[in-house]
């Protein structure tokens, strides 16, 4: 039987769950031994197999456009969807300016900050993604499991890997459920 | 007696007990976040819905009373999925991300029920409506967008406090926590006790200094008490690394059962005085840190000296426990002749009513919980808002339930406002206040004595004319209290009896014809002063602070902070000495400054108002220097070869005493 085959993305997020990820150091030799990783935003390879993969992996919310392409075309090509950490799963930090409106949260982080001088713009540049709500991926995407934590744990990452890997959906509980 | 079976488990429960409390006596666990024990059930939250043998619909346990032959289900598919889509619909409607909330990673109530239902997301996500923060309060900030509408705060704010600060402004998913009517938390009725961040099961309501401070996993609890005043309240201290995070008050606590008030949970937070750490000697006109043993040496030499001048005087903090109090009595009084020896509290009130005591041959004084069954009160010369607040709790959740206050007061009383009937004498006149209430009863023929009925009209007037309180008002009060079966006297600590038991007895026969002190209650308690207060008055050390000139005084202050007219007095000493935990005017002015352990770090026995015994263990470990109270006097008395004895008990038992003293 083949590998399965594992891609990953992130989006609104601070990619700070891919760094969890790497955590599990040497272990990550043992999930080679299974799988076969195949594009990740920290690998040469951006997209998934056009192919498709059995797992994709997605960090971070959804707040513009261009996620959306990100998050639809993930759940197009793999077969399992994994929402890693909170931002994918909840919407996490970036999910706090859903409290404001779009229009104060762009003129905030364009033209009022303390570090932008008058000239301050809202870019508006026709080939630039549009920036939405932030979103969690469920609200976008179907998800099948998810894997909250700001971020996840090395050894919660390592067991939901291990266990995908070897044909079993994990199931998270005590203190590998936590969402910090 | 009634019979339930929960889950399998059939158990006999009293008739009443609500199928939760139910539950709990069997071992069974039912998940809730608006129930707590202190507190009325609500039925709020629904997390707790279970099964009932033959009901239509799923029934939360908290408000359903037991009845006969009940089968409760508390763990099937049903009731998950419900516990599930009741924490669903909460997390949906505010801010409930856990990252950036000091109470998540085990703290929080609904974190912690969300993970015991294996949820790893919320499958209806929030509608990002904001609600406003209120940061005005000096001691806590109010997060609505946390809050879970439980209404435990504003349960805890009525029926533990009676202040009714807190309520709910708005509807359903709109509504939110205000302060009165939607006043700033800072400028409301707020009385600071801090009960509605004890209940708070999430991070609603956040206190300004432990917040991120320490989770429960890490913080060390220590039982001890509050010594605050001579209520004595059970407190829990929370400590980090011997460092203080937080205060609460002890559930378990007889005396208080839960509820503190300002001073006991946050002004130890506000500590700002700086710490004494080093012996201090004043050397060529200034204060130089010293060794213990240059110290001792010229605190022996001083002290030996002005005992044969018959010119040391000593003064200790009622603050301090028994075992220092009594070596500072056996040291300073008994051996040396000091004149004074006394406390910076005086203690007249107390020092009157051991008089009385001795007078009646008797404790005539009762129980503080009493209170809780009384339908009337009286408080005389008492100011529950600012001193002994617990006790003004325990007043004002009376108030509700149609119980009768009255207050007699020669200055403003905090609580007329409440208050039935509220009586302003003039100075001097409560001896007339009493015969003014007693002719009033005799008037009304609600007591019958013919021989000084005849009188009545006339004690009347006289009563009226010399405490400037009008008749009518003396009537109401005789009414009010006449009416009630089971009145309780409070006194206050400004009675101004000046030692003098002549208004107590006055007073404690008042109390025997209302009936509050029968041969089997004692409605009356007196709320004396700082927490050992009355040990001191046992002790004998309740004089008047006067000095002669070139006094050479001994001070034992502790932790106290000293009033400015006391500082005035000692200020005529030539030389001052001075055990203290925080430097202060007081020290600055000393000759001799010997650091001591503040009250959180001292373990010593109490001796609260009513009587009851209670220990205070240290919660920190003091800095290196510090001594210990009881170790800087043993070290003194063992420099003047004094013979003391650490027993004390015996010594106050024999004394005449207002109350019972009993351990707990």
């Amino acid at each position: 039987m083949a590998k399965p085959k594992i891609a990953s993305d992130w989006m609104a997020g601070c990619s700070g769950c891919h760094m969890s990820l790497l955590d599990i150091d040497e272990r990550i030799l043992d999930i080679i031994e299974l799988v076969d990783i195949r594009a990740t935003p920290i690998t040469d390879l951006k997209e998934p197999d056009a192919g498709g993969v059995d797992l994709g992996i997605l960090e971070g919310g959804i707040n513009n456009t261009a996620n959306e392409e990100q998050a639809h075309r993930m759940r197009k090509r793999c077969k399992l969807l994994v929402a890693l950490g909170d931002c994918a799963v909840f919407g996490g930090v970036p999910a706090m300016r859903n409290f404001f409106t779009l229009e104060e949260s762009l003129r905030r982080a364009y033209v009022e900050t303390e570090s932008t001088d008058s000239e301050g713009k809202i870019p508006d540049d026709p080939e630039l993604c549009v920036p939405t709500r932030v979103r969690a991926v469920h609200e976008v995407v179907p998800v099948d499991i998810f894997v909250p934590g700001c971020p996840p744990d090395a050894d919660t990452i390592f067991y939901v890997l291990s266990e995908l890997a070897q044909g079993r959906i994990p199931v998270l509980k005590n203190d590998k459920l936590q969402w910090h | 007696m009634v019979s339930i079976t929960i889950d399998n488990k059939k158990i006999e429960v009293p008739e009443g007990t609500t199928v939760l409390r139910a539950a709990e006596m069997a071992g069974i666990h039912i998940p809730t976040l608006c129930d707590h024990p202190h507190l009325t059930p609500y039925g709020g939250c629904r997390l707790c819905l279970v099964e009932v043998e033959g009901a239509r619909t799923l029934q939360p346990s908290c408000t359903l009373p037991v009845s006969n032959n009940m089968v409760v289900k508390t763990d099937t598919p049903k009731t998950k999925d419900a516990r599930k889509f009741v924490l669903t619909m909460i997390f949906s409607e505010r801010n409930h991300f856990c990252p950036y909330c000091q109470v998540s990673g085990g703290d929080c109530e609904l974190q912690n029920a969300a993970y015991a239902e294996g949820m790893t997301h919320w499958p209806i996500q929030p509608n990002y409506v904001p609600f406003e923060v209120d940061a005005s309060h000096p001691y806590f900030i109010l997060e609505n967008n946390r809050c879970i509408l439980c209404r435990r705060c504003v349960r805890a704010c009525g029926e533990l406090i009676g202040n009714f600060t807190l309520g709910i402004e708005e509807r359903g998913a709109k509504s939110y926590l205000i302060a009165d009517l939607g006043t700033p938390l800072g400028e409301s009725t707020c009385v600071s006790c801090g009960s509605c961040l004890q209940v708070c099961p999430t991070g609603a309501l956040i206190d300004r200094w432990s917040a991120y401070q320490g989770k429960e996993k890490e913080v060390e609890h220590h039982k001890t008490i509050c010594v605050g005043c001579s209520i004595g309240c059970g407190i829990d201290v929370l400590t980090r690394d011997n460092r203080l995070v937080r205060i609460e008050g002890d559930w378990d606590s007889p005396v208080n059962e839960g509820v503190i008030c300002k001073v006991g949970r946050f002004l130890p937070m506000t500590e700002e005085r700086m710490r004494v750490l080093t012996p201090m000697v004043r050397k060529n006109g200034a204060l130089k840190a010293a060794t213990w043993e240059e110290a001792m040496a010229v605190v022996e030499q001083k002290v030996k000296e002005a005992s044969q001048q018959k010119n040391l005087a000593a003064v200790i903090s009622t603050r301090l426990p028994v075992e220092a109090i009594s070596l500072f009595k056996q040291i300073f009084a008994d051996n040396l002749q000091a004149a004074p020896v006394t406390t910076f509290e005086q203690g007249e009130t107390t020092a009157a009513s051991l008089k009385l005591a001795g007078q009646l041959g008797t404790s005539y004084e009762g129980k503080l919980n009493a209170i809780h069954q009384a339908d009337c009160i009286i408080s005389f010369g008492a100011d529950m808002l600012s001193n002994h607040q617990v006790a003004g709790f325990f007043v004002k959740r009376l108030l509700p339930k149609k119980v009768n206050l009255i207050t007699i007061n020669k200055s403003d009383d905090p609580f007329a406002d409440f208050a039935n009937c509220s009586l302003k004498p003039l100075k001097g006149s409560y001896l007339d206040v009493i015969n003014g209430i007693t002719a009033a009863l005799l008037k009304l023929g609600y007591i019958i004595d013919p021989a000084k009925a005849t009188k009545s009209s006339e004690e009347l007037q006289k009563a009226s004319l010399n405490t400037s309180i009008p008749t009518e008002q003396f009537l109401k009060t005789a009414h009010l209290i006449a009416s009630s079966e089971n009145p309780f006297v409070i006194l206050g600590d400004s009675l101004n009896t000046n030692g003098n038991p002549d208004l107590l007895s006055a007073l404690y026969h008042f109390c025997h014809s209302i009936n509050a002190v029968t041969d089997s209650k004692k409605n009356l308690i007196g709320l004396k002063g700082s927490a050992n207060n009355l040990t001191a008055s046992l002790l004998g050390l309740d004089q008047k602070l006067t000095l002669q000139q070139n006094t050479v005084t001994y001070l034992a202050i502790g932790d106290e902070e000293v009033s400015e007219q006391r500082i005035k007095t000692l200020e005529k000493s030539s030389f001052m000495i001075v055990q203290a935990s925080y430097h202060s005017k007081l020290t600055a002015n000393a000759d001799v400054v010997l650091p001591t352990e503040n009250w959180l770090e001292c373990k010593g026995t109490y001796i609260n108002l009513d009587g009851t015994i209670q220990t205070a263990q240290a919660s920190l470990v003091p800095p290196d220097e510090v001594k210990s109270n009881q170790a800087i006097l043993e070290m003194i008395a063992s420099a003047l070869n004094i013979p003391i004895n650490s027993e004390w008990k015996s010594v106050i038992i024999e004394r005449p005493s207002p109350v019972l003293l009993n351990s707990d």
